[in-house]
């Protein structure tokens, strides 16, 4: 009888633990769209990106840019600024255009005057991250 | 005996909130959707999700026409009181784009009558689509009536069309959502060639057009992937196609030069040292025009 009560404690504690679990989990929508608000006045919202480390190593979105339009992309994490998130721009060709960590400092946004219209790669990295949790905003202004 | 009666039921408690069960509601909503289901793409959803993003917004175009000076014109739009004619969830996804690039238009252009045509026009479209519930008319609509709101009303209206699509992609409705995605982005093509033709020699607006090569082969892949299983998405393939041979004579290069940056209040501002040729002539604009008002003619009818 007591290995019956006792069965039942464990069940229940999983289920509640699990429970809290998912609570405590990663909310990168909610992180993304706190970064909206912050991308400078005279930007128009494009997207929003959730930035959570998975199975890889980085997160990547990509999005087609447009000569003569000039775009913003910033990082929202809980507490610290960035929590080490990086993001860092690719061009179609995989040519590294920009990275937020600059001599061992983390930008919060960066702003890309795009030249040349075509693919970019939006590539988010940790860099020291605590969370490896945040959130992102593309903006474009003319 | 009752100890473990009791202990099977509390698992069997567990193990359903655990579980994806439905609710009837949700389960009734659900098989409304089926109508709108095809066999499916050829390819995975995840991918085929990786490459609707790097579609641009057509808010962009808008924003270039307005900022180059060009004036508003109703005529180059799809009529609002089309919306009837869009029987089927083909028509209705493709119209959608449509009428979400000429809202975009005429909201940059702070023309709000003609909006709130859009938005209604945009919501029957959405309901016919089981996705109304995403656009919210009668905020958007208070906001269209104070010029001072057009920040929010274009942050509103373009929040509304990201939680569409990612709504279609988590339901296995991605072709909608391509559909969604090409009507957008034709009709912005539409409009810049509309205004290119009263602008003739525009070379600004020759190079937006020439650009859209680049998206042009997006859209084309992504249409392949449901060649197979939906005539009407091969048979626009097909239009595209006729597209791209025009297209084909558009060149575009690239010179790649190491990009340079400052950090100015607290921002990393990049100076692209990179530049791009687009080589067009008006001779491949006005066939561009020809073959994108026989497209959309297609579709708006």
């Amino acid at each position: 009888m007591s290995h019956m009560k006792k069965f039942i404690f464990v069940v229940l504690s999983v289920f509640i633990l699990s429970t809290l679990e998912v609570i405590a989990q990663c909310n990168s929508e909610a992180m993304s769209n706190q970064c909206i608000p912050k991308l400078a006045t005279d930007f128009n919202f494009l997207k929003s990106y959730r930035v959570e480390k998975g199975a890889k190593e980085f997160v990547e979105y990509s999005y087609v840019f447009t000569k003569g339009t000039q775009y913003m992309i910033n990082i929202c994490a809980g507490g610290q600024a960035t929590d080490g998130i990086v993001v860092s721009l690719y061009d179609s060709n995989r040519n590294k255009v920009a990275s937020s960590k600059v001599n061992g400092q983390f930008i919060s946004a960066i702003a890309y005057p795009c030249n040349t219209t075509g693919i970019y790669y939006i590539q988010y990295t940790f860099d020291g991250s605590t969370g490896y949790c945040g959130g992102s905003a593309l903006g474009f202004k003319r | 005996m009752s100890m473990r009666i009791a202990l099977i039921g509390l698992i069997l408690v567990v193990l359903s909130a655990c579980g994806p069960g439905k609710k009837p509601d949700d389960q009734a909503f659900l098989e409304s959707l089926d109508s709108a289901k095809t066999e499916g793409p050829t390819i995975s959803e995840e991918v085929i999700g990786d490459i609707l993003q790097q579609i641009p917004s057509p808010l962009e175009i808008s924003m270039i026409l307005k900022e180059s000076g060009k004036k508003y014109n109703v005529t180059y739009l799809n009529s609002a009181d089309n919306r009837a004619k869009y029987n089927t969830n083909y028509k209705k996804a493709l119209n959608l784009g449509i009428y979400g690039t000429d809202l975009g238009y005429t909201n940059i252009y702070e023309q709000n009558q003609d909006g709130v045509k859009y938005m209604e026009a945009i919501k029957d479209m959405a309901d016919g689509l089981n996705i109304g519930q995403f656009f919210d008319i009668e905020t958007v609509g208070r906001l269209a009536t104070n010029s001072k709101n057009l920040d929010s009303l274009l942050l509103i209206t373009t929040q509304n069309f990201n939680s569409i699509n990612h709504y279609l992609q988590t339901q296995s409705r991605a072709n909608l959502s391509v559909l969604l995605l090409t009507g957008g982005w034709l009709e912005a093509l539409h409009v810049t060639c509309e205004v290119a033709k009263a602008n003739p020699g525009n070379k600004e607006l020759q190079e937006t057009i020439g650009e859209q090569k680049i998206i042009l082969e997006n859209i084309m892949l992504l249409l392949s992937f449901y060649k197979e299983s939906d005539q009407n998405m091969a048979s626009l393939l097909n239009d595209m196609d006729g597209l791209k041979k025009v297209f084909d004579k558009v060149n575009i290069t690239y010179t790649y030069k190491e990009s340079t940056f400052e950090i100015v209040d607290g921002v990393m501002v990049i100076k692209d040292n990179s530049s791009s040729t687009i080589q067009i002539t008006n001779e491949d604009i006005v066939s561009i025009k020809e073959v994108v008002d026989s497209i959309r003619g297609k579709i708006i009818s």
